[in-house]
């Protein structure tokens, strides 16, 4: 995961919301609240994206608790069994689980912090044997073929969010170019 | 970046093969000819009964025409490659050791010179085996301690070929990893198996 400045996948995962509550009444910025008012009152809980309430929080004009993709209930879930667990629902459609957990646990203290990442880093490591199996399958699966989408396979698919997207996408491609070149035939090619 | 995203990671198996057509190969020619001054070096004299060893990619280009016939490597016989796959499989901590260029030379061979080589559909068939022993063994690999910690992946002895299809995956993955890793150092050893010990002492976990 690079963190690095041009990455629009960094910037995108920092544009996840965070339900934040404010410590202090601000004038004049009641329309984040998306009310008609036109101050925010000390404890408005507000819903701002991460990359502004990361700034706010660690002036400690905000403060904000586990968001739910994070939280015991889903802990409990990927201990029981991370490979079904969905975590492309829980950050939406396209989000990016990993990414945006690393960047919570910037903010957090020391101890909730090491927690946050163990959890991260355990979820990633139980379902990376699914995921490379995965991407070995479709590498080598003949796509003409209609596919059954019960099998638990797929299921974890569904469920993958962008990282891990990506990585599928990476070891099918790798897969797909080392079967190719295993399947051509230089013989018939004359000269090359 | 300028290069098309699957040039990126490193060389692909066609770049490979190419690389290992720079090995060289015996063939008995079936044309007389003096020596010849090519840009990649001096190659001949070719004199029919005797063999002369040249390039796979000269030897490949002659044999194409028609102009030789190829003396297929001793490791490139049934006995051999038996042999091979026994160990591979006997062998199941690591990698059987095989020549650099082995899966590139073994696979053009077979590919335009198969009726140069003794019992060709014997030698496919083990050389597919021997690839799907040797695949099995990363896949087994790929979920050990060692790459589940992030750290490292077994790869002794594997041939490049068989790393490019596989690094472009466990790069990212370890990359991945590494930047989930709990920063202190301390916590990493509490940490060896269970990814929730850090709070123990404190007993106050969220």
């Amino acid at each position: 995961m690079d963190d690095n400045y041009f990455s629009l996948n960094s910037i995108l995962a920092d544009n996840h919301k965070l339900s934040c509550t404010f410590t202090l009444d601000v004038p004049g910025l009641g329309y984040l609240e998306g009310g008609t008012e036109n101050d925010i009152h000390q404890h408005a809980k507000v819903e701002l994206p991460f990359w502004l309430a990361q700034t706010l929080s660690l002036n400690e004009f905000t403060t904000f608790p586990l968001p739910p993709p994070y939280t015991n209930r889903v802990k409990s879930a990927l201990n029981a069994s991370a490979q079904s667990v969905k975590l492309a629902n829980l950050v939406g459609g396209n989000g990016w689980w990993y990414r945006w957990g690393r960047r919570i646990a910037d903010v957090l203290d020391d101890e909730p912090q090491a927690d946050l990442l163990n959890v991260l880093l355990k979820a990633f490591v139980n379902r990376l044997p699914a995921l490379q199996d995965l991407a070995a399958h479709h590498a080598s699966a003949d796509h003409t073929l209609p596919e059954n989408s019960t099998s638990s396979g797929e299921a974890f698919r569904d469920g993958m969010e962008g990282d891990e997207r990506e990585l599928f996408a990476i070891g099918q491609e790798s897969g797909k170019l080392s079967k190719g070149w295993y399947d051509s035939n230089s013989g018939r090619k004359g000269g090359r | 970046m300028a290069l098309p995203k699957t040039l990126q990671p490193g060389l692909t198996p066609d770049e490979l093969t190419f690389l290992a057509e720079e090995e060289t190969i015996d063939i008995v020619p079936l044309f007389s000819m003096t020596r010849v001054r090519l840009l990649g070096g001096i190659y001949g004299p070719f004199q029919p009964p005797s063999a002369s060893r040249v390039p796979l990619w000269l030897a490949l280009s002659l044999k194409r025409k028609r102009k030789c016939r190829i003396v297929p490597p001793e490791w490139l016989s049934v006995e051999r490659l038996t042999g091979i796959l026994k160990d591979e499989k006997e062998n199941a901590e690591g990698f059987e050791r095989l020549s650099t260029r082995f899966i590139e030379t073994s696979k053009v061979l077979l590919d335009v010179a198969s009726d140069d080589l003794s019992q060709p559909s014997i030698l496919r068939s083990l050389l597919k085996d021997l690839r799907e022993v040797r695949q099995a063994k990363i896949r087994i690999g790929l979920q050990s301690e060692g790459v589940m910690r992030g750290s490292y992946l077994q790869v002794t002895n594997l041939t490049p070929l068989e790393l490019s299809e596989l690094k472009p995956f466990l790069v990212k993955a370890m990359t991945m990893m590494q930047s989930l890793e709990p920063r202190q150092e301390e916590d990493e050893q509490d940490d060896a198996g269970q990814g929730l010990g850090v709070g123990n002492g404190y007993g106050e976990e969220d």
